[in-house]
């Protein structure tokens, strides 16, 4: 038990940490599908405006946090102009052209920061958390898995709360209840859509900002050639969050993160066959969960037509 | 959608007149459709020509996409499925193709049909979880079936030969050897002239009359008769061995395979160009796919050595995708039909679109590798 307790305290923390990570892209995917009837597969690459922002701003010499406000901004704008752009405008159509469209924003949005970064030999990525051990007890962790951690969580329940008692999150809610009620009670539900999705992508480029001090540390804060693919995959753990409040119950899909988070990163302590297998885990984990329609546990019928789902 | 609901009852009546027309009329007409077919093959036999070798590369690379687009069109543009999962069922066939042929010395005319077949188990386990799954949630289910291969299979270095992957050589049948370019494009465009007649009579027969009769109310298709849930395997199931097929040339295309394409279906540039081709070819009619190739594979490939462009032809996919799916849902089938009465209503006009189309796409390309 005591050889045990030092990898359990550590891959806890990891577990909160990326836990939380997703949690953020989760409740940014389910406040966007919630209120515009989208489910935006192109959320982690928006999130990547804000990291190639980022990325060159603070080798110009900008301390980091500022870089990294400044990313989120621009993500934020990217957000807001595909809803204004593209997505308002199909409002009508098939579920099929929705998806084909958010993976075309997507595209474009990857491939911008392919653009963007693609042509020089190395990129150097800075850190913008400190990295050094913390001990908790006699365990050390390295500590910006715990402001990840706590930075997400802080976010994710300053967010559900300002969502529960504002004057904004209560239209928001009626936008998304039924968007034609909340017109007539004169609630301008574009407006309210565009504020979704701006808040959407700010979750999202905020979990990809603190998913970057691993990657830097990691990599020893040189890389190569900047690969889009390890951010595309964290939709698919985002999107089993989100699946556990059914893709559209705002709390559970922030338990959801946790589920994920923390059972990705426990099975590293299972053995040999298991810790390979993740991934599989975590897709075993997804298909059951849409096999149990959780959806109909947290909307009604109509709400869900509403969806289009 | 009142009137989309209406088309399975008409189907019934459809049928019987058509069999009637059968007896009345042996011998075979040419449609239109034939001539298009026929027109779109003289056409794509004789593009590679002023490019070279490199022009039949690319042309073999635009045929074998077009083919795995194909399982698209049956899957999703007949059955109405949502499934990210071509790419990945391409990538198991290209893999069993690569140890077939690299490590176990088998015929390629073996080793081909086992890559195909290898889908069949992960299509079938897709097939029966798109009973209860629809829309939005199938597209998510499939995602994940895609991520999750993409992380054991394709990182299963027994499988898959690791990093450096399995060198196959192409065959040679009697006379031909299919190590040179010009005759292996030419087995590809039998191969596409083949699964594109196929995959079209498949719209109008009684298993594909089923698929958009499921894809337009699954209700009222199952009220008909319809078995609902064999139709979507079968879907399921033909989709995978058209994409394992394709897989299986795209194998013998590239001669080294490596899994790393197919390990993260959802950032991947080459699973991102199979979507966007099949959407913006069109994908409810086989033929689709072929267009789609052919407009966006030919750019891919030119451009990619140089970098600036690469990254700017990603670009340019995407934008060409969004605005297809905003104002054109049909894809290039369907812009294609009305630029057809554009022209007839004003010739002037519409001559000069077609002009315009295809010197930016053919012109473009040329003048790019005349230059460079």
């Amino acid at each position: 038990m005591i050889t045990l307790a030092a990898p359990v305290t550590e891959v806890t923390v990891f577990g909160l940490s990326s836990g939380a990570v997703y949690a953020l892209i989760a409740l940014g995917l389910v406040l966007i599908y919630r209120t515009t009837g989208v489910m935006n597969f192109a959320q982690w690459a928006i999130g990547l405006i804000a990291l190639v922002m980022y990325v060159v701003l603070s080798n110009l010499g900008l301390p980091g946090p500022v870089a990294a406000a400044i990313g989120m901004a621009a993500a934020v704008g990217g957000g807001v102009l595909s809803y204004r752009l593209v997505f308002r405008r199909i409002s009508g159509s098939g579920q099929i052209i929705v998806i084909l469209i958010s993976i075309g924003i997507a595209q474009f949005f990857s491939s911008l920061a392919a653009f963007a970064l693609g042509f020089e030999q190395f990129t150097r990525l800075q850190p913008w958390l400190p990295v050094v051990d913390w001990h908790i007890g006699s365990v050390a962790v390295r500590s910006s898995e715990i402001i990840t951690a706590a930075t997400a969580i802080g976010v994710a329940f300053g967010f559900l709360l300002w969502f529960r008692l504002s004057r904004t999150g209560r239209a928001l809610r009626a936008v998304a209840q039924n968007r034609e009620a909340a017109m007539l009670a004169g609630i301008d539900a574009v407006r309210y859509s565009s504020i979704a999705w701006g808040i959407g992508s700010a979750l999202g480029a905020l979990a990809l900002l603190l998913v970057l001090p691993h990657t830097a540390g990691e990599q020893g804060g040189l890389i190569t050639v900047f690969d889009v693919t390890p951010f595309g995959t964290l939709l698919i753990p985002a999107f089993g969050a989100a699946l556990v409040g059914g893709l559209v119950h705002l709390p559970m899909a922030l338990v959801g993160g946790f589920i994920f988070g923390l059972s990705r990163e426990l099975l590293v302590l299972a053995p040999q066959p298991w810790n390979n297998l993740r991934s599989a885990v975590a897709a075993i984990l997804i298909v059951f969960l849409l096999l149990l329609r959780t959806e109909r546990f947290f909307a009604s019928r109509q709400e869900l037509e509403a969806l289009g789902g | 959608m009142t009137t989309d609901v209406l088309q399975p009852v008409t189907t019934q009546p459809a049928e019987e007149t058509s069999s009637d027309e059968k007896a009345e009329r042996p011998r075979w007409r040419p449609t239109r459709g034939h001539l298009i077919a026929a027109a779109a093959l003289i056409g794509l036999a004789a593009l590679p020509i002023p490019f070279g070798d490199f022009g039949f590369f690319v042309g073999q690379y635009a045929l074998i996409y077009a083919i795995i687009g194909l399982s698209v069109v049956v899957v999703t543009g007949y059955a109405g499925l949502i499934s990210l999962m071509p790419y990945s069922f391409a990538g198991i066939g290209a893999i069993i193709v690569g140890v077939a042929l690299g490590s176990w010395g088998w015929p390629f005319w073996l080793a081909l049909p086992l890559g195909a077949v290898a889908t069949v188990p992960i299509s079938i386990l897709v097939g029966i979880s798109s009973v209860r799954l629809k829309g939005l949630y199938l597209a998510i289910a499939t995602l994940t079936f895609s991520n999750a291969l993409g992380e054991t299979f394709f990182k299963w270095d027994a499988a898959t030969g690791g990093a450096a992957g399995w060198v196959v050589e192409r065959p040679i049948v009697g006379p031909i050897d299919f190590s040179s370019d010009i005759s292996f494009y030419v087995l590809c465009l039998v191969a596409v002239g083949l699964l594109v007649w196929m995959v079209e009579g498949l719209r109008t027969s009684r298993t594909g009359r089923a698929m958009l009769a499921v894809k337009d109310n699954e209700l009222e298709a199952q009220a008909l008769g319809i078995n609902v849930y064999r139709t979507k395997l079968v879907a399921f199931v033909l989709s995978g061995l058209i994409a394992g097929f394709g897989g299986g040339l795209l194998a013998l295309l590239l001669i080294t395979v490596t899994p790393s394409a197919f390990q993260s279906p959802l950032a991947e540039a080459t699973s991102i160009l199979l979507v966007t081709l099949v959407a913006i070819g069109g994908m409810d009619r086989a033929i689709g796919p072929l267009f789609g190739a052919v407009a966006l594979v030919i750019q891919q490939q030119v451009f990619q050595g140089a970098e600036f462009f690469f990254a700017f032809v990603g670009i340019y996919a995407a934008v060409v995708l969004i605005v297809f799916m905003m104002f054109r849902p049909g894809g290039i089938v369907q812009a294609g039909k009305r630029l057809v009465e554009v022209t007839k209503a004003r010739p002037a006009l519409g001559l000069a679109i077609w002009a315009f189309v295809l010197i930016t796409n053919v012109g473009g390309a040329w003048l790019f590798l005349a230059l460079s």
